[in-house]
């Protein structure tokens, strides 16, 4: 009995705020709304989800994103965390700080103020640039202005996490290596990466599942446009939800998405996550 | 990790939700519920509104007016600001409960709320049909939906062209010889060559400025139930805007803010919008003060209606409410009243659909911020010129797709008629209408 009343209240609050709410949202996806008459729709959801050219296109919206702008912004933020560590770089703790910062700036603030950078007219970028990129307005440069600013926002938050692990590498290994005569970008790729990897793998499913679940920026700063270039699936949910009240799809999406995280990161574990024999 | 909590959250609102759609799961919806009379003794209790900007000013102003005539009744006005309102009612009319007694609502929000969530609002029909004829009829139809009266019109917004005097003068145009959109674009090369302003800001992303138009052509987004997206009229409506776009005269702006920045700098030598706008002006640039004009909108053709609508709102009272009547007698005592109605026009300019308040000497009066001209009296005279339009409650749903219709068009150089078929090809499919024609 002892055992079970120290373990019931988590377990109830669990069954209460996590286990009914995932299963009904299941069964939620698994119904359509008609006019304020809730109808079984079953598979067919399913079919009708996986032929909606906006949530199509919102697949190939995060795809992109995960093909360009995850191993960008990792590669910065090794290289970041591979100068930050380093014993000869003065102020260290408040670049540090300074790199980490975006990731605790509120998500809709900084969101505004990267729209006010990108204004076609008037915006700093262009000015500074000197150039006329229409990057809110137009489906290419929207995506850019989107990678740009994920980027900006995430790569400090990877760097320091990445920077923890290079400081578990030991200091004899870099003197070790010196010994073999291995110069710095050798003693990088050969002896300091190869231990990074659990980090890196840690990195990447994290901005894998960050990416899946892209919100705020497009919302805030392009609200999924021009047309669908910047929808995201979890944007798409919302408007499929909050706008047209069809709770039913909404969920569907949210279920296609949770099955989407589960593959990419299985995937990852297999293929990245080997330690080298 | 901050990150991977967002889908646990996003499962458990979406699941949360659910528990209010297994309850009547293949179920008929059931019928909203009436109020019908008005026992007519003393009223008491308290009522909470939910509003937001001038709105809830002028109804935190109102509220202790009525507490006066009405002692017993304690009424609470709540500002929810603009930007989370709609997500705030959608999650209270879902799950049943949380919403206060009496909500504000934009006319193109009513149809939508009615039809997806069939009781969640008061069908005020039996108690209100009397003013039917008192009120601007494009709003009452707004707030009709099926079988009943969903909400009492408050604020109108019918649609002029306001106009920068100064540009106007600098090119030698006449604003008053401006009569088709055939003139407008005339005198928007003639006023871009000289000035080098554009004719107005539009935010292409977005269908509104379309959707003005295709109101001003006498059509929703549906016709008969039908999905009208591609009718001639659209088509129409479309291609004016291309045209303008082509012809570099639109100043392509992001949302609220951009709007009211490019006005604030003088960007432009038009904006065709609603009354309200009035209100911007004075309220955000006092500074401009003599600089503008109104005349009424251009028409498509020679003879055609000049105005349209964009915006304005209602008050609807919900079925959560434990005190139907108060909540009832708050919304007849400050809608259906000329006095009211006046007064609120007066402090924050929510231009009344009450029609009654229209002969109210305030609307002959000069005002000094466009230069000593009628302004309201225009508009007043064109509230009853609003062409009423179908609306339904797949409107946000076709308002979604068409926003790639419109940036396709506008943006990408899409063939109007080519993006509104693929458009309505969609809705069709999203909303299981079929395509008129």
């Amino acid at each position: 009995m002892i055992p079970w009343f120290f373990a019931g209240p988590a377990a109830a609050l669990f069954l209460i705020f996590f286990a009914y709410p995932l299963a009904a949202s299941f069964v939620q996806s698994l119904q359509t709304t008609d006019g304020g008459t809730v109808e079984w729709a079953g598979a067919g959801q399913y079919a009708r989800l996986l032929a909606d050219p906006s949530f199509l296109q919102s697949l190939v919206n995060v795809a992109l994103i995960l093909i360009v702008q995850v191993p960008v912004m990792i590669g910065l933020a090794l290289v970041l965390a591979y100068v930050l560590n380093q014993s000869w770089l003065r102020f260290r703790a408040t670049l540090r700080a300074a790199y980490f910062l975006p990731a605790v700036t509120t998500l809709v603030a900084y969101a505004v103020v990267f729209r006010v950078l990108l204004k076609t007219e008037g915006g700093a970028v262009n000015q500074v640039l000197g150039v006329q990129v229409d990057w809110l307005n137009d489906p290419f440069w929207a995506r850019v202005a989107l990678i740009a600013s994920i980027t900006w926002r995430w790569a400090g938050y990877n760097a320091v996490i990445l920077l923890a692990g290079l400081q578990a590498v030991g200091r004899e290994q870099y003197e070790a290596a010196a010994i073999d005569g291995a110069g710095s970008l050798t003693t990088f790729r050969r002896v300091i990466l190869p231990q990074l990897r659990p980090v890196v793998l840690f990195c990447s499913i994290t901005s894998t599942i960050g990416t899946l679940q892209l919100f705020d920026e497009p919302m805030v700063l392009t609200g999924g446009g021009p047309g669908d270039a910047t929808l995201t699936p979890i944007l798409y949910l919302y408007q499929v939800g909050f706008r047209q009240f069809d709770f039913g799809y909404a969920a569907a999406i949210a279920w296609v998405v949770v099955a989407l995280i589960g593959g990419l990161s299985y995937l990852q574990f297999r293929y990245f996550g080997r330690e080298r024999s | 990790m901050v990150k991977r909590i967002h889908i646990i959250a996003g499962v458990v609102i979406v699941g949360g939700l659910t528990m209010g759609g297994c309850a009547t799961g293949g179920l008929p919806a059931k019928d909203a519920p009436k109020i019908s009379q008005s026992s007519g003794g003393t009223l008491s209790g308290e009522i909470k509104v939910w509003s937001w900007d001038v709105a809830a000013k002028a109804l935190q102003r109102m509220a202790p007016e009525f507490e006066k005539t009405h002692p017993g009744v304690k009424v609470q006005v709540v500002d929810i600001g603009y930007d989370n309102a709609y997500d705030k009612i959608t999650v209270g009319l879902k799950s049943g409960s949380g919403l206060p007694d009496v909500i504000t609502l934009e006319d193109d929000r009513i149809s939508g709320y009615v039809e997806n969530f069939p009781n969640g609002l008061v069908d005020l029909s039996g108690v209100a049909s009397k003013y039917k004829a008192d009120f601007d009829q494009a709003k009452w139809a707004a707030a009709t939906s099926g079988k009943g009266l969903f909400a009492l019109p408050w604020d109108s917004a019918p649609v002029g062209l306001f106009y920068r005097r100064d540009y106007f003068k600098q090119a030698g145009v006449d604003p008053d010889s401006i009569v088709t959109w055939d003139d407008a674009i005339k005198a928007g090369e003639k006023i871009k060559q000289v000035t080098g302003k554009r004719l107005f800001v539009a935010d292409l992303t977005t269908p509104d400025m379309f959707t003005t138009l295709l109101q001003q052509l006498g059509q929703g987004y549906f016709k008969d139930g039908k999905v009208a997206v591609n009718s001639p009229a659209a088509v129409r409506a479309l291609t004016l805007l291309k045209t303008l776009k082509d012809k570099d005269l639109l100043q392509n702006e992001k949302g609220w803010d951009g709007r009211v920045t490019a006005t604030k700098q003088g960007k432009t030598a038009t904006q065709p919008t609603a009354a309200w706008w009035s209100g911007t002006l004075t309220g955000e640039m006092p500074e401009l003060s003599g600089k503008f004009g109104v005349v009424p909108l251009p028409a498509f053709d020679a003879n055609g209606v000049r105005t349209s609508a964009n915006g304005g709102s209602a008050l609807a009272v919900t079925s959560q409410t434990k005190n139907q009547e108060a909540a009832w007698a708050f919304v007849q005592w400050l809608l259906a009243s000329k006095d009211n109605q006046v007064a609120m026009m007066r402090n924050e300019a929510l231009f009344p659909a009450y029609l009654p308040a229209l002969t109210d000497p305030l609307f002959d009066e000069a005002q000094p911020y466009f230069g000593g001209q009628r302004v309201n009296r225009l508009f007043a005279d064109e509230v009853r010129n609003i062409p009423p339009i179908e609306l339904t409650g797949d409107d946000s749903q076709a308002r979604e797709i068409l926003k790639k219709a419109v940036s396709g068009s506008l943006l990408d150089g899409d063939d109007p008629k080519a993006a509104l078929d693929e458009a309505a090809t969609r809705i069709a499919s999203a909303t299981k209408r079929p395509l008129a024609q």
